[in-house]
């Protein structure tokens, strides 16, 4: 597309690319540096200690289990398919595969970073700067639908959420672990002898963990990198005008409705990662506070990578249930939002 | 091995190139003109990160490493495969970053200008900035506004397009003699008079993604300078606030103008 464009579209599109991809850039290599190590370092039961017995506060301490062991979309598949092998609740896993994208230490400053400058008017509360109210309202609506997801699941039954084969792994795991009791040996600690995972570390294996955690880093890097360059690009190419299309999502952006459903549908295609997104989000500056929650929201929880890695986990059947619920929800919430914020003072909330 | 080695390469390389791109930008100086200023100090530290995870990955490609946990038998992941293949992932990563290396003026056309606003009224530009504006009294606009050695008035253009907005400014500094400075550019309007120019800065929130041009509108007497579109220039004349049926638009009825070097900050910034 771009060959067949003028020198000054090019010189357009260079220019926004690079300014987003450098603005992005250092929080993506961040977040990946604490997943690489988390991924290595970190035993994968480390979680399921954490977890109160019950259901709901377990389901509530899942949603902010990120902000301790943050991962973004991508990284957080993995974890939670093996962690629901190793027996975790299906809801409080499915919780924190929700949440942990968005409630993390590191989304939440990039999310910060990103909308730091405008102001947002809270009618006779004054204002308040665009950081803390798209931050706060970000991990809060993540949190609070996360949650909401949870409990649901928590009443469905496993067979009809997972895979098959996820299943009778989970149900292996569970006569395993009881068959352990008198196999002899121990299940927490020790050797991984008995054809299970015990999720600890092997100290003396020979072989560097440090060279392991950098190649994770790495990995992590280079899987977000590409999206984040795909999503970079076709921002950049909507943020100049040169992509079809470009005037008429502008047409979109002041619709209460349409707008957040288009920016929602636009973070499903452009597939970022949570880490960086806020870099996106804030540059759509034709587009309404609510809609850019929504994108903020809905894109770290569905997109066309994640139902590629979703069905690692989830019957096909779940994820579309899944996909739709999270749409109708988090758009509804992203509308609501958007209306008081538009009621308190309409002429200052301009985005 | 040897395919694993490769992708493990070729990833290090990717990040070498995507920190060498951003600590080159930074010390060249050119970082300013893509990123707010807090920002910069971060892509210099995050381009000298991916350097170094980089350079470390590369060096130890071939070294065995192990994660130190078991994986279960039906557990097949492990932590270096990608969603895509090596030299796909490589190539995206690369590409796109030395085209757009390549391709790059460190400015918008005027084409990208016009999209993002150069030809808003102060009104219109949905920016709040009421708070930078100074206080409403000719005596202390004057003084906050030394005449030049041509006995014109110094004036940021950002306070000249916002003052546009302001029915008081307007009558406070209209008919002034000013001196201002932005890039020149032509003016987007087909309809507009030859001898029209728009005189812009950028006013950046974070990066230049989110950027918008703070213009205003320069009429010469005669035919306006003959160069390139995005000089920087320094333009003294009378600022006048007239409505043409948009809005009221700042526009400088120029007497002279004289091509300047950029200044250290070209574009405005929100805080700083």
């Amino acid at each position: 597309m771009l060959w067949a464009v003028s020198a000054d579209s090019r010189q357009d599109f260079a220019f926004a690319f690079l300014s987003i991809l450098f603005e992005g850039a250092p929080f993506i290599l961040l977040g990946t540096l604490i997943s690489g190590f988390i991924d290595i370092y970190l035993p994968s039961n480390t979680m399921d200690r954490m977890l109160p017995r019950r259901t709901l506060p377990a389901i509530l301490v899942a949603g902010l289990l990120g902000g301790i062991l943050p991962v973004c979309e991508c990284a957080v598949v993995p974890v939670i398919r093996r962690l629901v092998k190793k027996g975790l609740p299906v809801s409080c896993a499915l919780t924190y595969m929700l949440a942990a994208p968005i409630v993390n230490p590191i989304t939440a400053l990039s999310t910060w970073k990103a909308f730091k400058g405008p102001i947002v008017a809270l009618g006779e509360w004054g204002t308040a700067s665009a950081s803390v109210v798209m931050t706060v309202s970000r991990l809060g609506l993540g949190f609070l639908v996360a949650v909401a997801v949870g409990l649901i699941v928590s009443k469905i039954p496993l067979r009809k959420l997972l895979k098959p084969k996820l299943v009778e792994s989970v149900e292996a795991e569970g006569k395993a672990t009881a068959s352990a009791k008198d196999c002899g040996h121990d299940h927490e600690h020790g050797e991984a002898c008995c054809g299970h995972d015990h999720g600890h570390s092997h100290e003396g294996e020979g072989g560097s963990r440090m060279v392991a955690a950098f190649r994770s880093a790495m990995r992590d890097f280079t899987d977000v990198g590409v999206y984040f360059t795909i999503g970079v690009a076709i921002t950049a190419l909507f943020n100049t005008g040169i992509a079809p299309g470009a005037e008429w999502l502008d047409t979109l952006a002041e619709g209460q409705v349409a707008g957040p459903a288009a920016l929602m549908a636009l973070a499903f295609v452009l597939s970022l990662c949570s880490t960086s997104d806020a870099f996106i989000a804030a540059t759509l500056h034709k587009f309404t506070w609510g809609a850019k929650l929504a994108f903020l929201t809905f894109g770290p929880m569905m997109d066309v990578k994640l139902l590629f890695l979703y069905q690692t986990v989830l019957r096909r059947r779940t994820i579309v249930l899944l996909a739709i619920g999270l749409f109708l929800g988090i758009g509804a919430a992203a509308i609501g939002w958007q209306a008081a914020i538009s009621a308190m003072n309409p002429p200052l909330s301009a985005p | 091995m040897k395919s694993m080695v490769l992708s493990r390469s070729l990833q290090a390389l990717a990040l070498i190139l995507w920190g060498a791109v951003l600590v080159y930008f930074h010390t060249s100086g050119r970082l300013v003109k893509y990123l707010a200023p807090d920002f910069r100090v971060i892509a210099f530290l995050g381009g000298l990160g991916l350097v170094v995870v980089g350079l470390f990955c590369l060096l130890t490609a071939r070294e065995y490493a192990t994660c130190g946990h078991q994986h279960g038998p039906e557990d097949t992941h492990d932590h270096e495969s990608l969603d895509i293949h090596p030299i796909g992932a490589f190539l995206i990563l690369v590409a796109p970053l030395l085209l757009a290396t390549g391709w790059t003026k460190d400015s918008y056309s005027l084409a990208a200008l016009t999209r993002k606003g150069l030809d808003d009224t102060a009104a219109e530009s949905g920016i709040f900035l009421a708070s930078t504006l100074p206080p409403l009294t000719k005596e202390i606009i004057e003084r906050q506004h030394p005449p030049d050695e041509n006995g014109y008035r110094q004036f940021p253009l950002l306070e000249l397009f916002f003052s546009s907005a302001d029915p008081e400014m307007r009558g406070l500094v209209g008919g002034m003699q000013v001196v201002t400075e932005g890039r020149l550019i032509r003016d987007p309007d087909p309809h507009a008079p030859a001898n029209q120019r728009r005189l812009y800065r950028l006013f950046i929130t974070c990066c230049a993604a989110d950027s918008r041009p703070i213009p205003i509108i320069a009429r010469f007497k005669d035919a306006p300078p003959e160069v390139e579109d995005n000089t920087w220039i320094r333009l003294s004349g009378t600022i006048g606030y007239p409505d043409e049926g948009e809005g009221h638009h700042a526009v400088l009825e120029v007497d002279f103008a004289k091509v300047t070097d950029p200044p250290v900050e070209e574009s405005f910034m929100r805080g700083f």
